[in-house]
């Protein structure tokens, strides 16, 4: 059969995205309907920079739930006809077509960098979201308190800011250091860290309380146990979350975001903890854990989200490196950063490889950069 | 450009009108507003926050932003019309014309140039001036300023003066260039009172001294009587008056410019016999605005169908003397008030809270880098001693740095006291931290904060913040409760109860203290510490807020302990007044004692100090020298020697060596002062109402 021209890849790529622009347009529309009441996402409508940084966000975001529908073919299927084969060759036995080329193996690479967004996306929201949890858990005291416990702790944030971060991430997932207890040890100290945060946060509310506390913190500590156990591999009743590849990208993850995190907690705490409000709370007699969590940090969060956007496309490169580097992926995944060192490989002669992938962590991290700077441009204004 | 010679008016503005463009639209900010600056006239503008009044003097130096604009009317500055100039021009004109002068001394100093350097720039770049000759007019301008050690000041950054010296030298900046016309914008705001005084007397000396025109914006009438020659009354973007200081403040001929008048605590008020009147609700925003006149809804003269038909015009009420109000002529000015209600005196009580010797020491390290080495002790509070009495208002006045928020800290447990003995109802508390004490001590003290703005937190609806406070203090057994009890709260700071869905950014600045008055009131306390509750609100917002507060306490017996700067307010509203300074009690007895002679030397400064908006009274003037001495670094013997104008005639150089013992002079009259019995009975009183003509 005939290879597609540019012109007919062209429009069979979009129309192979369909479910995603359906997704995208409902998603977006009934949000721009409602957006007066939703706050500080609503008045993101408002920004067109906002805006454009959402959509290209959320287009990840749908293509990653929806991949089974978006992708031809399946990212391991291998077809040696079509191996390094260029943009718009049809696949003789189902009628599809390669739309970006086959690669090395004879697979879709259309295909591959629609599941690689999966990877990403499992990861990347998710491992940030805990390093802002240990982040805030250590920052807020660091801040609040000063003296010898924030000396000690910066100290320790600044140690691992020096340290090289791909240097370290090298020693993290290389099976040398696997094989020992470290990584487990780091999972289960730092997964530890977001259920004492969340009890915390809950108990210093409803101490007052008796009965509302039970209501709030028996179910907080289930669901934090049972996520616990999955996590760490313990116990998996549920099946395996992360296998141990996963797992130590995750802490690795954690472990290099969660120093900044704590930096930018602390100053900001330092900054709001001498506010009047702070000094109202102390006068009534609150604990030092109910000001942190409940009087400070619900006014830092305008500076935080816009901090996670960013850091959301940080992690998004960086598991791209480690990717690059063949660290802590198997070998057959999909992920971005791995497709790219493939196709680095030929890439004088079948560039069509590499491209796709690089290009996507270019608009997912341009996307969420564009995000934050919406949310800082809404955010600021009254 | 040369400056150019003309006799007539420095500045007219006719007919003004400037709009900011937002998202939201046009919103005007100036309306129609017109006034004339003689040369070497001061003319004052005045008005609440949000009434355009700083607009007005961004307009004349045509630096309104990227969203404001002149949509209407002409401003001429020397027969010149500014409206027209080039940017060229205009960049011509500023800074050697026309200088401003704002609220932040150090937001106008640049932080990284010597002050030498600033200085000479004016004249370099407007007139050319050599180095050598720029340096010596720099030094002439700053003695004139009345700095101490020209040169070195010139030597010296920015931050190594203090904030009264930063405005001294951002005056000499603005005078370098010798400009027809000064725009001062709330200049003394950010200082303390004493130092505010001298910034206002060399203010008016330089105006008679250069001929320089100046528009005094201000919040402060009593400041615009002491300063200006005229004055314009600024309501909702519109000015609403305009005449000489003599016509407007003892001939008003606005509702509004009574309505202010009425709400301050003038010398004569009295809170049982004539306490003040606040004009009824709130400014309203410049979208808002209602038709016909904008003072309408607020004005007790209103009259439906007339007040509120068209725009109103400006009419003639004297020579020189406008006013925008229709029924000018029908209103009777000199009628008594209605609707004020005299209050029966509340007698004291027994002793609630008592501070015996109180002392409270900070260490600081020498060097914060390195710790160890020399430790710094900050005297923060020394040999404090008073008592409060259950129903009393004692004031506790002081400028900044003299140890009253030090003293509100331990009462509340924030800071243990060094030594000495705090007692509330016979029980110690000076060495309790709070998370010591138990809850019925912790809600028997409470504390209403300054800052409006900062005293709510912002992320939590107002009726959750009111409830936890009601939490903490065990008030109420459930939650329905509670609820009951907030709104309850509500209605005794007469706010509508649906408020307690709203969040703090949905109330003005006069509803969230009302808040943080219901907060310190939940727990029925003993004691409530008030840290200059009304100061940050707007004059006629602050006579409703300090009414709430009395009849508050007045029902509920609570002591009061009220810190404050303006002696206006103290006089007004306390029993008794305890004077501090630099840590030190400096004299202590009841209202009519310490407002009377023999004063304290630094009281007989801090009344002299304090403006007061009275044409009738004459105040001796004493201004202090120099700023007030750092508590790291407190000068020997008698804190206050450094300024004191009597320090010549204690025998001995006393002064200097010891403390003064605190003196008994009449019944529950106390002074901390070397001056012999004689010298204070020589005393004069500062203040003097003439007879009322």
């Amino acid at each position: 059969m005939e290879p597609l021209s540019s012109g007919q890849i062209f429009v069979q790529v979009i129309a192979q995205f369909t479910p995603v622009w359906i997704a995208l347009i409902l998603f977006m529309g009934a949000s721009a309907v409602f957006k007066k009441r939703l706050s500080l996402y609503g008045r993101l409508y408002d920004s067109p920079i906002g805006m454009v940084g959402l959509a290209l966000v959320l287009f990840w975001v749908f293509t990653a739930l929806m991949a089974d529908w978006v992708a031809p073919f399946d990212h391991l299927d291998q077809f040696r006809a079509l191996k390094n084969k260029p943009p718009g060759m049809i696949e003789e036995e189902s009628g599809l077509a390669f739309l970006f080329g086959g690669d090395n193996l004879g697979r879709d690479v259309f295909s591959r960098m629609v599941y690689g967004s999966q990877t990403v996306m499992a990861i990347a929201p998710v491992a940030t979201l805990f390093a802002f949890i240990v982040g805030i858990a250590l920052g807020l005291p660091a801040g609040y308190y000063g003296g010898y416990f924030d000396t000690v702790l910066s100290f320790l944030a600044n140690l691992v800011l020096a340290f090289p971060v791909i240097l370290l991430f090298f020693l993290l997932v290389t099976p040398e250091i696997r094989s020992t207890p470290i990584p487990g040890t780091m999972a289960a100290v730092l997964f530890l860290i977001p259920i004492l945060f969340f009890a915390v946060f809950i108990y210093s509310r409803f101490s007052t309380r008796p009965d509302t506390l039970a209501m709030y913190l028996i179910p907080t500590l289930l669901i934090g146990l049972f996520c616990y156990v999955h996590l760490t591999n313990l116990w998996t009743p549920l099946g395996v979350w992360m296998d141990a590849n996963r797992l130590n990208i995750f802490v690795s993850v954690v472990f290099v975001n969660s120093p900044t995190v704590f930096r930018i907690v602390r100053g900001l705490t330092m900054d709001i903890k001498t506010r009047d409000y702070v000094a109202a709370a102390q006068t009534r007699g609150e604990g030092p854990w109910y000001i942190m969590m409940w009087e400070i940090l619900p006014n830092a969060r305008g500076p935080l989200i816009v901090d996670a956007c960013l850091r959301i496309g940080y992690t998004t490169i960086l598991l791209g490196t480690l990717g690059f580097f063949g660290l802590g992926v198997s070998p057959e995944s999909a992920d971005w950063g791995m497709t790219i060192n493939e196709g680095r490989k030929l890439l004088r002669l079948f560039p069509w490889a590499a491209l796709p992938p690089a290009l996507a962590i270019m608009t997912l991290v341009l996307g969420l950069n564009l995000l934050a700077d919406g949310l800082r441009e809404q955010s600021l204004k009254d | 450009m040369a400056k150019w010679e003309y006799d007539g008016p420095v500045l007219e503005i006719d007919n003004l009108s400037i709009s900011f463009f937002t998202r939201a639209g046009e919103i005007p900010a100036v309306m129609d507003f017109s006034c004339v600056v003689q040369p070497g006239e001061a003319m004052g503008l005045v008005g609440e926050s949000g009434c355009g009044k700083s607009t007005v003097a961004l307009g004349v130096m045509q630096d309104l932003g990227k969203n404001g604009k002149i949509v209407g009317g002409s401003i001429k500055f020397k027969g010149r019309e500014l409206n027209e100039m080039s940017e060229a021009e205009l960049r011509d004109l500023r800074g050697s014309e026309i200088a401003m002068i704002y609220q932040e001394p150090m937001a106008s100093l640049n932080p990284a140039m010597k002050i030498g350097r600033q200085l000479m720039e004016v004249p370099m770049i407007h007139e050319g001036m050599s180095k050598d000759e720029a340096y010596k007019l720099a030094l002439e301008v700053v003695e004139s300023v009345r700095l101490p050690d020209p040169a070195r000041m010139l030597n010296s950054f920015p931050h190594q003066l203090s904030g009264g010296q930063q405005q001294r030298i951002v005056i000499a900046m603005a005078l370098m260039s010798k400009p027809s016309l000064l725009i001062l914008d709330e200049p003394t705001t950010a200082l303390d009172v004493t130092v505010e005084a001298g910034i206002v007397d060399l203010v008016k000396d330089l105006g008679k001294k250069f001929g320089t025109s100046m528009l005094f914006i201000s919040h402060n009438l009593g400041l615009v009587l002491e300063t200006c020659d005229r004055l314009c009354v600024m309501y909702s973007g519109e000015a609403v008056e305009t005449g000489s200081i003599e016509a407007v403040f003892d001939k008003m001929q606005h509702p509004y410019t009574q309505g202010l008048f009425r709400s301050i605590p003038l010398p004569g008020a009295d809170k049982n016999a004539r306490p003040l009147i606040s004009i009824p609700g709130n400014f309203p925003l410049p979208h808002e605005r209602p038709p016909g006149c904008n003072f309408g809804p607020r004005c007790s003269y209103f009259e439906e169908g007339r007040c509120n038909a068209d725009a109103i015009p400006m009419f003639e009420a004297g020579e020189r003397h406008e006013t925008r109000c229709l029924r000018f002529q029908e209103i009777d000015w000199n009628a008594p008030p209605a609707g004020a209600i005299s209050q029966q005196k509340t007698e004291p009580g027994d002793v609630v809270l008592k501070v015996d010797d109180l002392k409270k020491y900070y260490e600081v390290a020498a060097s914060a880098l390195f710790s160890g080495g020399d430790k710094k002790v900050v005297k923060a509070n020394e040999t404090v001693s008073l008592e409060a009495r259950e129903a009393e208002t004692l004031a506790i006045v002081g400028e900044s740095g003299c140890g009253k928020s030090t003293l509100a800290k331990v009462l509340l447990g924030l800071e243990t006291a060094t030594s000495g003995e705090v007692v509330l109802e016979n029980k110690g508390i000076g060495s309790t931290p709070i998370e010591k004490r138990d809850t019925r001590t912790v809600a028997d003290v409470q504390m209403v904060f300054q800052n409006p703005f900062d005293t709510l937190n912002p992320s939590h609806s107002v009726g959750n913040q009111i409830i936890r406070v009601l939490e903490k203090f065990k008030v109420g057994k459930t939650q329905e409760e509670r609820e009951q009890k907030m709104l309850e709260l509500l209605d005794l700071v007469k706010l509508p109860r649906a408020f307690a869905k709203r969040m703090p950014r949905q109330l003005s600045g006069g509803q969230k203290q009302r808040i943080g008055i219901a907060r310190a009131f939940a727990g029925a306390p003993k004691v409530v510490v008030a840290d200059e509750p009304v100061s940050a609100l707007d004059v006629s917002v602050q006579a409703a807020v300090t009414e709430l507060l009395m009849d508050i306490q007045r029902e509920s017996r609570t002591t009061m302990l009220f810190i404050s700067h303006d002696l206006s307010i103290v006089r007004y509203l306390s029993d008794r007044v305890v004077v501090m300074y630099l840590g030190h009690v400096v004299e202590m007895g009841t209202t009519d004692q310490v407002f009377a002679p023999p004063y304290h030397p630094y009281t007989e400064a801090l009344l002299s100090a304090v403006p007061i908006a009275d044409t009738s009274i004459s105040k001796k003037r004493i201004v202090l020298d120099g700023d007030i001495p750092s508590a790291m670094n407190p000068p020997s013997g008698c804190p206050f020697q450094t300024r004191c104008r009597f320090k010549s005639e204690v025998p001995g150089g006393l002064c200097e060596k010891e403390v003064p013992p605190m003196r008994g002079l009449a019944d529950g009259h106390y002074v901390k002062c070397h001056l012999s019995q004689e010298k204070l009975d020589e005393m004069e009183p500062v203040i003097v109402l003439h007879a009322a003509e």
